[in-house]
């Protein structure tokens, strides 16, 4: 089920939350407005941990994380540090590392299994990505867009990636992270998916300008709702046509 | 998007208010002082000036209306026939040429009269020019005072008009006058539109907005139709007919079968078949009102004739085979068929408009936006998605009890808490601990300067149980094994002593396991900070005793060269300064150093050179550089004093207006106060 929502007036909730099918990190704002909807849909299955990371609230944009563990840039402070291991369960491992690229959301795109990231990050990370959060690990770009994280957002039955790939780029993509995969937008036609929308195996949440027909694109590749990703070549392709030509 | 937005337009001024706001400008943002004896240069330029500040006064603001009204040629047709329809397109094009034209006589009065301005040779000369040059201009204004009044009441409607846009999804629904075509509109949008049971109740086009398959539909309700020729109709209708002339919709030829509206059928039909080319290129339907009072079946045999070659015509015209053509048939009051019109309208009309986008260009630019890429299996390794047993357990939940009460969430805590910005949020609440009671225990963050997670070792617990365990052990073994020697032929003294180097032992061993432990975690912590590793004298003196060593000698040596000793100041009697430094513990303390080389100086003579030592890593070999240094900053100093500044830095000037260089002279020249 994917849900509308905003920051404090922003549509970008990615950038404020990191949603994994084990755990949710959600940035602290001035109210608990955010909060409240992770914590509907979501505290009675998983823990929705409200906290700062580098005493910013872009949660999701720097730190990467899965059912298995979470990372979190050499910048997060040992209070923040302690606060999450106090919060999550011991299952996930959570490690703070050295990273040059220290916006691992933006650099590192992951689900429970498979793992892009960007071609520029160091060899040790790219070990700790495998060992900590227990994937593979393939160093990509999409569409010539390095921030892998900004530009796609994929869960183990999912994804959606950045409007501009190719018809080519997409099924090489698809084929690496074994999820069907979808070009789309989120926000009123934003490219920046992965900032403007969380995911995970059974809810996703994304801007509140989304309009009706992303949502059920989200919806349908995510299979959230019982909706399957056949939806969109099927029963949605007069409305899609319609939008976009 | 709103591409026609008739509400930013700017409020038209009757002739009278624009004169007088353009007049009042000139008089309050123009000077207004002028001198007979000015030199006439400087008196006809002040003149000029306000001609020229009016005519670009009324430039500027007569631009700005002609800029804001949108010029019929640009605009989409069906606007471009509606404002016709309402403000006659002729009036609309001449209001606003005669501003055009208005404008362009103003620019050359004030040109002409700018001109004449040079001429002028007096003071009264140059003021008459002015006031003809300004009434002119006032004048030509005044003559536009029609235009203005007409173009006034135009922005006012237009602002009015409701937001259509002419290029995106929309049913138009038409028909005769209080068939039920506001009745429909009611039912499928939120639009309130006024329903009454006469006829024209709907004097306008209105609009509506609905959503059908995730999509945004503008529904437009139109005023009703009579059958007569184009040239007889009234302004009501032409909306409806421009409307169907120029939008590309859906159209729903809503019909009422009851005859309730007080036309027949035949009626109806005849209108239709006469408004048929509006229609053409257009899905067409032809919708039956009114099922709740007469049914379809009831109808006679002509009226069913009259319907279905009504029906057979829109599906011919609409490019739909006649076996799918059929009757839509709705009842407005018990909605019954109501939302299946609205479905057979929307896909009609989407299947053509995707019809006619797939032969575009543009189509080839989003093809990929309808691919999904299903993954090529790599390996043979599962993928399953996680999702906890809780959710779907919760799901199923849901389903049985959606009217369960609501969880109350942190954001209806804020709301009881004082509201956003004075709830201050738990943090700690959910956090998963072994003991949940262990939540809101207070954790340090820094001890005496010292950040105490660098100090954690996550594995203590587990060492302290180890090493816990070995020493039970090794007690263990020390009792077994304690009893191979003798101690019953020790003497009580000997006794003693074992048990002391015995507790000695332990506490060695105990020590230099924690430090072996610890050997790769301990932060190696600088001398002067760490307790044990400070060098006082009375550590030394223990650790010395430890050792069997009396080191009171070696005490006092130490102390005797301690830096606060050298500099201690000289005491008054040597009877004074003796004893405190005798009875340390009786023994005969070294004679005491001189600090000068030289008995024959006086002791209680000032020092010449500071003594100051060189501090480490400033740099300087030794203390004579150092003094050297010290010299050095004196004199450089000395200049600085000389002029009473504290440094380099220091620019203050004590009084920047001195009150005896400033007063009683005035700026230009003249030194006489007035």
């Amino acid at each position: 089920m994917a849900t509308r929502l905003q920051f404090e007036n922003n549509n970008e909730v990615g950038v404020f939350a990191k949603l994994t099918s084990a755990y949710a990190l959600v940035a602290l704002g001035g109210s608990e407005n955010f909060y409240s909807v992770f914590e509907t849909e979501l505290s009675e299955h998983i823990p929705v941990v409200k906290t700062s990371v580098a005493g910013t609230r872009l949660v999701g944009r720097i730190t990467v994380g899965n059912k298995n563990g979470l990372l979190l840039p050499n910048t997060t402070t040992d209070q923040e540090l302690m606060h999450i291991r106090n919060s999550l369960p011991d299952e996930v491992v959570v490690q703070r590392i050295d990273e040059r690229l220290n916006s691992l959301g933006n650099c590192i795109a992951c689900n429970d299994y498979v793992a892009l990231v960007h071609p520029d990050i160091d060899k040790e990370t790219e070990e700790l990505v495998a060992d900590v959060l227990g994937v593979e690990v393939f160093r990509q770009s999409i569409a010539g867009n390095t921030l892998v994280g900004s530009y796609c957002t994929f869960t183990n039955q999912g994804g959606l990636v950045a409007p501009n790939v190719s018809v080519e780029d997409l099924d090489e993509l698809s084929s690496l992270l074994q999820v069907p995969l979808v070009a789309g937008t989120v926000n009123r036609g934003s490219d920046v998916v992965g900032a403007g929308l969380v995911a995970n195996d059974w809810a996703a949440f994304c801007g509140w300008d989304t309009t009706a027909t992303e949502l059920s694109v989200i919806e349908s590749v995510f299979k959230l709702r019982d909706s399957k990703p056949s939806n969109i070549v099927n029963e949605m392709r007069a409305s899609l046509i319609d939008t976009l030509a | 998007m709103v591409l026609y937005n008739f509400k930013t337009i700017q409020v038209v001024p009757t002739a009278k208010d624009f004169i007088d706001i353009v007049l009042s400008k000139t008089q309050r943002q123009t000077p207004t002082v002028v001198h007979n004896g000015w030199a006439i240069n400087r008196i006809r330029q002040f003149y000029m000036r306000k001609v020229k500040f009016t005519q670009s006064n009324w430039h500027e603001k007569l631009s700005k209306i002609l800029d804001d009204f949108p010029k019929v040629d640009d605009m989409h047709p069906f606007f471009g026939d509606l404002l016709n329809v309402l403000y006659d397109r002729d009036h609309y094009k001449l209001a606003l040429g005669q501003l055009h034209t208005a404008r362009n006589l103003i620019d050359k009065v004030s040109q002409d009269y700018v001109r004449l301005m040079k001429y002028g040779d007096s003071l009264y000369r140059c003021k008459e020019l002015k006031r003809a040059a300004l009434g002119r201009m006032c004048t030509i204004m005044k003559k536009q005072g029609p235009s203005l009044a007409y173009l006034e009441q135009v922005r006012q409607h237009m602002s009015r008009l409701p937001a259509i846009e002419p290029n995106t999804r929309t049913l138009l629904v038409c028909g005769y006058p209080n068939v039920g075509k506001s009745s429909f509109m009611n039912k499928v949008t939120r639009a309130d539109v006024d329903v009454q049971p006469y006829a024209f109740t709907t004097k306008s086009l209105f609009v509506g907005h609905m959503d059908y398959r995730y999509l945004r539909w503008q529904v437009i309700d139109t005023p009703g139709i009579l059958d007569r020729p184009l040239e007889e109709r009234n302004t009501i209708e032409m909306q409806s007919i421009t409307a169907l002339a120029h939008l590309r919709a859906a159209v729903l030829y809503v019909m009422d079968i009851s005859e309730q509206c007080g036309h027949t059928l035949a009626e109806q039909a005849a209108l239709f078949h006469s408004i048929k080319p509006l229609f053409a290129n257009k899905p067409l339907l032809i919708v039956a009102n009114k099922t709740d009072v007469t049914q379809v079946d009831s109808l006679s045999a002509e009226d069913k004739a009259i319907l279905d070659e009504m029906v057979s015509e829109a599906a011919k015209m609409s490019g739909v085979a006649p076996t799918d053509a059929k009757l839509l048939m709705m009842s407005t009051l018990t909605e019954e068929g109501v939302m299946a019109v609205k479905q057979v309208a929307c896909d009609r009309l989407l299947a053509s408009r995707v019809e006619a986008k797939l032969q575009g260009k543009r189509i080839q630019d989003v093809a990929y936006r309808m691919h999904v890429a299903t993954p090529a299996p790599r390996d043979r390794q599962a993928r399953p998605p996680v999702i906890p047993p809780s959710v779907a357990a919760a799901r199923a939940r849901a389903m049985q009890a959606a009217e369960q009460a609501k969880k109350k969430t942190e954001k209806d805590m804020q709301e009881e808490n004082g509201g956003a910005g004075v709830y201050s949020a738990d943090m700690r609440k959910r956090y998963a601990l072994q003991d949940p009671s262990w939540r809101y225990d207070i954790m340090p963050e820094i001890i005496e300067g010292h950040n105490v997670l660098d100090f954690v070792d996550p594995d203590i617990e587990a060492r302290l149980e180890a090493l816990d365990r070995e020493e039970e052990a090794m007690a263990a073994a020390a009792e077994l094994e304690g009893d191979d020697m003798d101690e019953d032929d020790l003497t009580p003294e000997q006794r003693e002593l074992l048990k002391k180097i015995r507790a000695r032992k332990t506490i060695v061993v105990a020590a230099h396991r924690r430090k072996k432990s610890a050997a790769n975690n301990a932060p190696i912590k600088p001398r002067r900070v760490d307790a044990d590793r400070t060098s006082t004298t009375q550590h030394m003196k223990a650790s010395l005793a430890r050792v069997g060593v009396d080191a009171s000698a070696a005490i006092e040596r130490a102390r005797a060269r301690s830096v606060s000793r050298v500099g201690r100041k000289r005491l008054r009697s040597a009877s004074a300064a003796a004893p405190a430094d005798m009875d340390v513990d009786g023994s005969q303390a070294p004679p005491q150093k001189r600090i000068h080389s030289s008995k024959s100086r006086s002791m209680s003579r000032g020092r010449a050179l500071s003594t100051a030592k060189p501090i480490e890593g400033q740099g300087l070999k030794n203390e004579a550089q150092h003094n050297k240094a010290i010299k050095m900053h004196d004199k450089m100093q000395k200049r600085m004093g000389k002029a009473a500044r504290k440094g380099e830095a220091d620019r203050h000037i004590p009084d920047l207006k001195p009150k005896h260089l400033f007063s009683g002279k005035r700026g230009i020249g003249k030194t006489d106060r007035r």
